[in-house]
């Protein structure tokens, strides 16, 4: 594919991608920033090639998931090298500050987030995967890196624990929360 | 995928969420662009790590060149100190100021190069100092070795050693034979 046909094509998937990598980021979003740009650079430098194996879209969000988890790891390194010193200045700044903190105070949000962040990175992928970017089971599972099976279960788990959180905290979402179940969902 | 109770909540949420998330995305371009510039920015060829790994093993190198090049000499005349076996079996220790003889199909090798002739020339001379040094050292040694009598060799003498050393002879008269039998008690 040429560079500019893929720009094209990055155009379009960029707002998903950004979704995307706010999930693998825990919702920050500078990192989530950081490493769109160095998933775009990996892309420019041809580190990250598209070969057509799996669809354009299931591609890029492998390649954000895996840059999302290096820069993780590095931070963490980075973390144990230097002293918390960076880190103290860090939580000084107010979570109100960040650019998402409106839609963060929105309490129901709120609620729903602390309840995506309770969750395991699988279960938390998956779910975000089906309900946020609107994929199946197999192009997640695709994203993943995993079975579709294993995909499944990761699913069904987080969306239980998902449901049991969200009751325990009472919200009022609309009407019903505790509905039937859906079996044939997947 | 249908969805169905609990599951259209959980996608409202998860919708509410990707709109936030579109809002606050940072543009496409912006992104593009500074991932753009750092594949055209040139790259630090080196980090300060690899400079100082380099550094050290080309002292390490060095030094061990430098080691090499001065205990060469040393062990050459270690080499001229050892005492040769002749064919006769006596031990030769190489004299001084005695050239070693060449083989008969040796040539020198031509000297083509004037300008180091002199500083060769200098280390050949001391390179036979120390040749001549070590072989004086050497014929003193070997001439202190033969010298040497063991500090309990005269405990070892006896009065009669000329007898037991020198063989009686044939006209030797008897009283002189008998001279040497102890006398036995009348």
């Amino acid at each position: 594919m040429d560079i500019a046909e893929l720009k094209a094509e990055l155009e379009v998937l960029h707002s998903a991608s950004f979704g995307w990598a706010m999930n693998c980021c825990r919702r920050d979003r500078a990192e989530a920033e950081e490493v769109l740009q160095t998933v775009y650079l990996k892309i420019l430098e041809g580190k990250a090639c598209f070969r057509g194996e799996a669809s354009l879209k299931t591609w890029l969000f492998a390649v954000i998931r895996k840059t999302a988890i290096g820069e993780h790891r590095k931070t963490i390194l980075r973390k144990l090298r230097w002293s918390d010193s960076a880190e103290q200045e860090r939580t000084l700044v107010s979570p109100l500050e960040q650019p998402g903190a409106a839609f963060e105070k929105s309490e129901t949000q709120a609620l729903f987030q602390t309840a995506l962040k309770s969750l395991p990175r699988r279960q938390r992928e998956a779910l975000h995967l089906v309900f946020y970017q609107d994929l199946s089971l197999s192009e997640a599972a695709v994203v993943m890196g995993i079975s579709i099976g294993s995909a499944r279960q990761h699913y069904d788990r987080g969306k239980k624990r998902l449901r049991e959180f969200l009751g325990q905290t009472e919200i009022a979402y609309g009407t019903g929360w505790r509905g039937k179940e859906n079996p044939g969902a997947v | 995928m249908e969805l169905v109770g609990e599951e259209k909540r959980i996608q409202a949420l998860f919708s509410e969420a990707r709109l936030a998330d579109e809002q606050t995305a940072p543009s496409f371009a912006g992104v593009w662009n500074r991932a753009q510039a750092k594949t055209t920015r040139p790259q630090r060829a080196f980090n300060l790590s690899f400079v100082a790994a380099t550094a050290l093993l080309v002292c390490a190198l060095v030094s061990l060149a430098w080691w090499v090049k001065h205990s060469q000499p040393r062990s050459e005349a270690v080499i001229a100190t050892v005492p040769q076996i002749n064919k006769g079996g006596s031990l030769s220790v190489p004299q001084p100021g005695v050239e070693p003889v060449s083989e008969p199909g040796f040539k020198p090798a031509p000297q083509s190069h004037r300008v180091g002739r002199s500083r060769s020339l200098k280390l050949v001379a001391q390179r036979e100092t120390l040749l001549v040094a070590a072989n004086q050292k050497a014929a003193r040694d070997a001439k202190a070795i033969a010298s040497w009598q063991s500090p309990t060799a005269t405990l070892l003498e006896s009065p009669s050693d000329a007898l037991l050393k020198s063989m009686p002879q044939l006209n030797q008269s008897g009283d002189e034979l008998k001279s040497f039998l102890p006398t036995k008690p009348k």
